[in-house]
């Protein structure tokens, strides 16, 4: 499990009666509960502390469905971000929400149960589209289900459309939900690996990944097609042996023709994040590599560098199992050609090509 | 709080001795030059009446003027007319805003007096309230980086702080130094006078110096203390500007070992290939794009003509690649 520290919950106005609130608030009682407007600065906490204790419930007024913005110059997978909420209890170092720390506090908009019909609208409207809709963008998509219900709500819902799939994305261990949830179809678990050594010294309060992967092993077996994401890949000493310990892992508990694909994402940051990760952790070493301003703006590693380690990658990868759908995620299209001997082109190959693992996988 | 209140008051006299020397826990005053007020009081005598306050210890406080009460000082003035706010039932924040108000409305502040006032302010004001009304009337970003950086310079050594007021010092590379140890900021610090780096280069040279301090685990007084940096330093055949430019490039090799020797592999590279006068080969910056950039100068079309057929020639040309694949030479 994940060491989740909530102390008390914040409720903003226009958040209290909708249904998925009244479930956390009997879930979490207990607790000490505060009501708050929106735009409330109650008791904020000092700067980059992002109050990781706090659980704020929201009813969210913007688009619950947004395209993955992508960043120019690099070919983009076309994610569709479900917005169910922002931050998570884990505290890794290099996550980009604690550039957000004007937003603090685990942010759960209550509202999306009443949004999911506009959702369903759009889906349906364009049955010829593939949407690969995902909630682990801004938020963990597993840490809270055991509060919220995300699977309870998200899954039956999912399920019998055709022409979408949904990602759950995590680094946790919380299953439960999944598990005592009968629809598989059109449901990707995926964990975000990395090596151990990363794990654990820059993902603080994350399950290992041994634990992760023990939890994908039981969802496979339970039926679930899994993802797999090793983003962000981070240069550090022994790299390649350490990157090799979590593959060898995944061999032990996984079936590779039960993996729908596998991302491959270098450590990249917009420029404030350095100063932030300096500060929130001094003694942090995942800014030691060469980082160049890519062409989106964000810092991104010297190119030969990240050639080398999606390379490095992709091959160990290969050996195991041809089929991954091993993809990389916002890069070049020379970085693609010369890391995976192949390249999608542009952001709409990318899509087809994800797009062709969808229908494969879920015909 | 009526201003008109205080202007009511008769100005008494306190012996200049009584009044504190420092600005105390209200002025907002550093780095100024007291001479021109010196001449003006010398010429015009004394038009405005400082505030003062009684402190816990009897000597009097200045409120508002504190610059006036260095140069009477300073002119030997053994008595001071003051209006004395002891009494005037104002709190503590009542009169720090007093004398905010009072500087705001006839000069700058420097940014040294920029974190005087925030830092007097910030006990008594809530942070939001700082980084909505006066960070802006400060002519400062609302950020709360911005408002932890100005919160600190109180804490700084008065003579980086002198260097601030002077606006000598990027408040960039300061912002890069406040989390140093005193030993090391102080070391920063000096190389920073020293070289005379520009603004931009002070805030490479910080960021190069705690990059390297981290990734080698070493101490910010042990890599400026090695012996290339103080060979560099004290070579007297260099000016400022040229030891600027090789420090930098020293430090800049060290932080990006690979991405210093392509570039340098490039040039050495493009060397060898006897380009023509006029023509130039550019690598794409950091090498993250693809394509590489010619540039041919020439006169007419007969001199471009004569070029691109010397380029045609060239075999070697072939061979240019990412310098890190291998030599094209």
């Amino acid at each position: 499990m994940i060491d989740t520290r909530i102390n008390r919950v914040l409720v903003e106005e226009g958040a209290t009666s909708s249904a998925m609130s009244k479930r956390i608030l009997k879930r979490l009682h207990g607790l000490p509960v505060g009501h708050v407007s929106p735009d409330s600065t109650y008791q904020k906490p000092e700067f980059l502390d992002m109050d990781k204790e706090t659980l704020r419930l929201i009813s969210f007024n913007g688009e619950f469905l947004k395209p993955c913005p992508g960043t120019p110059g690099y070919i983009c997978c076309g994610y569709q971000i479900l917005h169910v909420g922002t931050n998570c209890p884990m505290d890794c170092t290099y996550c980009i929400l604690q550039a957000y720390f004007n937003e603090p506090s685990l942010r759960i908009f209550v509202n999306l149960e009443e949004r999911l019909e506009r959702i369903g609208q759009v889906i349906d409207s364009q049955p010829e589209k593939i949407f690969r809709i995902g909630t682990g963008e801004f938020t963990d998509s597993l840490a809270h289900d055991h509060i919220v219900g995300w699977c309870h709500t998200l899954l039956p819902f999912f399920f019998d459309r055709k022409n979408v799939v949904l990602e759950l994305k995590t680094k946790t261990n919380r299953i439960e939900g999944l598990l005592s949830s009968q629809y598989r179809d059109q449901i990707i678990v995926s964990w975000s690996l990395n090596s151990p050594y990363i794990s654990n010294r820059e993902e603080k309060r994350a399950p290992s990944i041994k634990r992760r992967l023990q939890a994908a092993k039981r969802c496979q077996e339970e039926g679930y097609t899994l993802g797999f994401h090793f983003d962000p890949l981070i240069e550090h000493p022994n790299w390649k042996e350490e990157y090799t310990r979590t593959l060898e892992m995944m061999d032990s508990y996984i079936n590779p023709t039960g993996i729908i694909w596998i991302s491959l994402g270098c450590l990249r940051y917009i420029p404030v994040l350095k100063t932030i990760i300096r500060k929130r952790h001094p003694d942090t070493h995942i800014l030691d590599g060469e980082f160049i301003p890519g062409l989106d703006g964000k810092m991104r590693y010297f190119k030969p560098i990240r050639i080398d380690i999606y390379s490095f990658m992709a091959e160990m990868l290969k050996k195991w199992h041809k089929e991954l759908g091993i993809y990389l995620c916002m890069e070049s299209d020379e970085v693609w050609y010369k890391s995976l001997g192949w390249s999608p082109k542009d952001s709409k190959g990318l899509c087809q090509f994800l797009d062709g693992r969808v229908r494969e996988v879920f015909g | 709080m009526d201003i008109r209140h205080f202007s009511d008051n008769i100005p008494v006299l306190v012996d200049a001795k009584d009044i504190d020397g420092s600005p105390g826990p209200f002025s907002m005053s550093f780095g100024f030059d007291l001479k021109p007020l010196i001449r003006s009081i010398e010429k015009s005598g004394l038009i405005n009446t400082p505030f003062l306050i009684r402190g816990n210890n009897g000597n009097m406080l200045p409120v508002v003027g504190f610059r006036r009460i260095l140069a009477l000082k300073s002119l030997q003035w053994t008595k001071i007319p003051y209006v004395d706010l002891s009494d005037a039932g104002l709190s503590v924040l009542d009169l720090i805003l007093l004398n905010l108000n009072d500087n705001l409305t006839t000069r700058k502040f420097n940014d040294v007096e920029k974190g005087m006032i925030l830092y007097r302010l910030i006990p008594h004001v809530t942070r939001d309230e700082i980084l909505r009304h006066y960070m802006p009337l400060l002519s400062l970003p609302s950020h709360e980086s911005s408002l932890d950086l100005f919160l600190k310079i109180e804490e700084l050594d008065t003579i980086i702080k002198r260097s601030i007021a002077d606006g000598t010092v990027s408040m960039k590379a300061i912002g890069q130094i406040l989390d140093m140890d005193h030993e090391s900021r102080m070391n920063v610090f000096i190389w920073l006078k020293k070289i005379k780096f520009n603004f931009n280069q002070q805030i490479q040279f910080t960021e190069y110096i705690k990059d390297i301090s981290i990734k080698e685990e070493k101490s910010i007084t042990h890599i400026l203390g090695g012996e290339k940096l103080v060979k560099l330093l004290e070579d007297k055949k260099l000016n400022n500007p040229q030891k600027a430019k090789h420090v930098l490039h020293y430090l800049r090799s060290r932080r990006f070992p690979l991405l210093t020797d392509s570039e340098k592999s490039f040039r050495k590279n493009l060397s060898r290939l006897n380009l023509p006068k006029g023509v130039r080969i550019q690598h794409p910056p950091f090498f993250e794009t693809p394509h590489y950039r010619l540039e041919i100068l020439f006169r007419n079309g007969k001199e471009l003509k004569e070029k691109i057929d010397y380029l045609a020639e060239l075999d070697r040309l072939e061979m240019i690649e990412d310098p890190w694949e291998k030599d094209f030479s």
